[in-house]
């Protein structure tokens, strides 16, 4: 029997003990659940040591950017070590020329922006609360935002890793050039896999210039039907159109975009000045002629990208303090759109959604006052648009009855063989994942 | 005896006339785009997912290997049934199941040629982005299994960033739904491995594509530069202007002698390089970029620009670039197409290193490829029946590879690691590297039984040339791509 003792006294002497010691705060928690110790490596050769340790003594290891997206996953089954990734912080390789970068996985997002801002590039990762979410986090969640229609989500752009294995061996996937199919793909295995397959420790990702011109539209329409078909013609057109959002009244009111009962078309701009500025005149034109209003000022030179205070629109996936609060996503066809948009707030009266049309995601924020009862509707409602209702957030006591990603996929087999082979001993984020792996 | 009873079997669950194994049918299913060949026991041609699913068993229970193969035009030996055993060859699966112009997907067989996406869903105003030259041959299932490229890449991304979801079937003959439904599922993104895993992992049966809107406005235009590193100076120049091309392609010299001698295309005799540049989007988009991609060009001492407007006179500038491949037949009998990437800041001194080892190894190059996406394709001329030539070649080959690592790149940007390569994955990957992709691997459990021989290094030899190590060394003919 390993003893919290001596757990501390290894780790201790893996990062130094002012780098390794007892939770101090329910911060760590996961799910309710804290960890025996916390631990912050200052080298991706201590986290691999860290990984060695757990792996030989079965311990469980969950690992952690800035929390901000803790909420996702499964109720763990076992939480022995809180792995932070916070002082793996640089900026490894920075090439503007190159259009890539290399970053070490604890740099926030809102660091990662500043660096590239200087040289006129970005790298299109836009999570909630942009400003803290590390890198690796975003990555290990799959995070993504409205933006995912102008630039993909982060396997789109992400080029190369370095991943620790649950025996505690330092690799590396793909590389540092924009263009490479040698051997197989694994950062598409790591993006999304919620820290089960192994610690992401660094990531180059491609970078773009930053547009020269941007703005914000806002339309409310009669229907959800109405916003996305404006939406989905603004992209065949080929129109500059970089984000795109459909919100329900709940989520425009909450977001200051009050317009009564109807539905809200949000659309962010990027471009070259011309473009945007015949974009926004089209747009407004095919609003109109489907019976919209414009619910915002015209664009505005300069604005924030992608914004600062990208809005918590129907959901924010960081735990929040009201403790029936809901959060959580579904991926339908995009013509299924409106249909799921209807579903959800039959479902629950308070939902606010906001959905990517073109994409074909909702996200939703409700409450429950009735225990999982809302819960169940909403997967009903989501199953019958066609998709599946991935919880993202909500009460440990309600998570406990149920697996937040839906029933298994298809694949779950292979998935599980999978999970069988980079971590044989179950310590990595045991039970987080799709089907409790 | 055994080999009779295989063929029986793949007969009887896949029809008489869809198993081909006299000498004389499975010759031309002994090699691909390279030149490597192995030579199968049987090729069968399925019809359905059911009879790839029931083949791969039968094959399995016999304890051969299982090769898949689309149109053959693979430049990485990534079709050639190595170690023999059975060939699944997909022409009869090329039906577009499922054109959703709504959705912007389409969902099609593996035997579907990729320009015929584009044609089918012309008549929306969509087209399937991914381009490789080969396009009016090649299938999507080879596309999916090599993670293929193409000019286009630049601004589109490859293969892997147009495909939503593939059925597959497992090396244990079961057939799994790997993603598709909708744009999002939970679990691991197992189609995102699929692509690029060279067939070595399962067997494509159906993929569901990704289509795009046409671009409202397309403007190419060629730059002629005297010299080959004016020409990569301003393809660093462009990208850093922060304009990112839709393809940004380079011809040097040779290159643009042998095009001049096949199709006419105007090029002066004297010059170093063209570069081929495209921009798309809308029309007030694409006449800022042109002017400034002019600029840029003009600056760096571009000699001559000709602009492309209309589809015709497009068509006319990338007529050289798409003929290219095939005129290097006139200078050489033979030429070694290679394939590596470097980050385009190196594109310059990489470029000048292939030039020098070419000319200490005394063969000429012509190089022809995607200089935006810092994607080399050097072509090393020789003649296959000077002894010890092609030995020479493989081995300059070797070297070139080397000096995209060193620059920080990869050794292969398109094509595949296939057989010709596996021995260089250990210059890019550690052995913990590839320990860990075996690991994939064995979750598939594809063992060696699909794809045998590829894209990991191994001593052994493919069929039975192998001794000669001619991989790779394609036939010079208009049939022949980058």
């Amino acid at each position: 029997m390993v003893t919290q003792a001596s757990v501390l006294q290894q780790l201790a002497a893996i990062a130094g003990p002012e780098h390794a010691g007892p939770p101090q705060a329910e911060e760590y928690a996961v799910d309710g659940l804290p960890p025996s110790a916390v631990v912050r490596p200052g080298s991706y050769e201590q986290a691999a040591e860290v990984l060695r340790y757990a792996n030989s003594e079965r311990l469980a290891v969950i690992p952690r950017g800035a929390g901000t997206l803790m909420a996702l996953g499964n109720v763990p089954r076992a939480y022995d070590i809180a792995l932070c990734l916070s002082r793996l912080d640089e900026i490894v390789e920075h090439e503007p020329a190159d259009l890539t970068v290399t970053c070490q996985a604890g740099i926030s997002l809102g660091r990662l922006r500043e660096h590239l801002a200087a040289a006129g590039q970005m790298a299109p990762l836009d999570p909630t609360l942009p400003a803290q979410a590390t890198a690796g986090g975003v990555l290990a969640a799959n995070a993504y935002g409205p933006y995912r229609l102008a630039y993909g989500t982060a396997r789109d752009f992400t080029i190369g890793m370095r991943v620790a294995t649950a025996d505690g061996r330092i690799t590396r996937a793909g590389g540092r050039v924009v263009k490479n199919v040698a051997g197989y793909d694994l950062c598409k295995l790591y993006i999304g896999s919620l820290g089960t397959l192994g610690v992401i420790l660094e990531a180059t990702f491609k970078v773009r210039p930053r547009p020269r011109e941007e703005g914000e539209l806002a339309f409310a329409l009669p229907g959800a039907a109405d916003a996305c078909g404006v939406a989905a013609e603004a992209e065949r057109r080929g129109l500059s159109v970089a984000a795109a959002q459909v919100l329900n009244p709940a989520a425009a009111q909450a977001l200051g975009l009050s317009a009564g009962a109807a539905i809200v078309l949000v659309l962010n701009l990027a471009g070259t000045p011309a473009a945007v500025a015949r974009s926004a005149r089209e747009i407004a034109a095919l609003a109109a002629e489907r019976g919209g209003r414009a619910a915002t000022s015209p664009p505005q030179a300069g604005a924030q990208h992608p914004p600062e205070a990208d809005p918590p629109p129907a959901g924010a996936g960081a735990p929040t303090g009201d403790s029936r609060a809901v959060v959580g996503w579904l991926s339908v066809l995009p013509s299924r759109v409106p249909e799921a948009m209807a579903a959800i707030e039959a479902s629950a009266a308070d939902a606010r959604t906001s959905a990517y049309p073109t994409a074909g995601v909702l996200r939703v924020r409700c409450t429950t006052g009735d225990g999982g009862e809302t819960l169940r509707r909403l997967r009903e409602a989501a199953r019958e648009a066609g998709g599946r209702l991935v919880i993202e957030s909500c009460a440990p006591a309600l998570k406990r009855d149920l697996d937040v990603f839906g029933d298994p996929p298809a694949a779950f087999e292979l998935m599980r063989r999978v999970k069988q082979q980079f971590d044989p001993n179950g310590i990595l984020s045991p039970g987080r994942y799709v089907g409790r792996l | 005896m055994a080999r009779r009873n295989l063929i029986r079997e793949l007969q009887s669950a896949c029809g008489k006339k869809w198993v081909l194994h006299a000498p004389e049918d499975l010759l031309v299913y002994e090699y691909d785009g390279t030149i490597e060949r192995g030579m199968p026991e049987a090729v069968v041609l399925p019809d359905s997912a059911e009879q790839v699913a029931a083949a791969v068993r039968i094959a399995r229970r016999h304890g051969v290997a299982v090769t898949a193969r689309g149109a053959g035009t693979g430049l990485s030996g990534g079709a050639i049934p190595c170690d023999g055993g059975v060939v699944i060859a997909t022409p009869r699966l090329n039906r577009i199941l499922e054109l959703d112009p709504e959705n912007r997907r389409a969902v099609v067989e593996p035997g579907v040629v990729n320009l015929d996406i584009s044609v089918a869903a012309a008549a929306y105003g969509l087209y399937y982005a991914p381009d490789p030259s080969s396009q009016k041959a090649c299938t999507i299932g080879g596309n999916v299994a090599e993670n293929a490229g193409g000019p286009h890449c630049l601004r589109y991304g490859a293969t892997t960033n147009h495909i939503l979801g593939l059925e597959i079937v497992t090396a244990d003959g079961e057939i799994v739904q790997a993603g598709g439904e909708t744009g999002e599922a939970p679990g691991y993104d197992l189609t995102g491995v699929l692509v690029g895993s060279e067939g070595t992992l399962a067997i494509i049966t159906k993929a569901v594509v990704r289509l795009l809107p046409r671009p409202e406005s397309i403007i190419t235009l060629l730059a002629i530069f005297d010299e080959v590193n004016q020409a990569s100076r301003a393809v660093s120049a462009i990208i850093a202007a922060g304009i990112v091309p839709a393809a940004l392609e380079m011809m040097d010299k040779y290159t643009m002698q042998a095009v001049e001698a096949a199709v006419h295309a105007g090029y002066p005799p004297d010059a170093g390089a063209v570069l081929l540049i495209e921009v798309e989007g809308l029309a007030e988009e694409t006449a800022e970029e042109s002017r400034a991609v002019q600029e840029v060009c003009r600056d760096l001492g571009a000699r001559e620009l000709r602009i492309g407007l209309s589809p015709e006179d497009r068509e006319r500038l990338w007529a050289g670039r798409k003929g290219a491949l095939g005129a290097l037949g006139r200078l050489a009998p033979s030429y070694y197409i290679l394939d590596g990437v470097v980050p385009r800041t190196r594109l310059p001194a990489v470029l000048d290193g292939v030039y020098a080892a070419c000319e200490r190894y005394g063969f000429r190059v012509a190089n022809v490829f995607h200089a935006g996406d810092g994607n080399l394709h050097p072509n090393v001329l020789f003649d296959e029946r000077v002894p010890g030539a092609t030995e020479r070649v493989l081995d300059l080959g070797g070297e070139i590879m080397r000096l995209c690592v060193d620059a920080g790149g990869s050794i292969t940007g398109e094509h595949g690691v296939g057989y010709e390569k596996r021995n260089y994955m250990s210059w890019i990957f550690s052995e913990d590297d590839m320990e860990v992709m075996a690991r994939l691997k064995a979750a598939f459990g594809a063992e060696e039984r699909l794809n045998p021989g590829k894209v990991f290094p191994t001593s052994k030899g493919c069929g039975e040339v192998s001794s000669r190590m001619r991989a790779a060394i394609a036939r010079a003919g208009p049939d022949a791509y980058i």
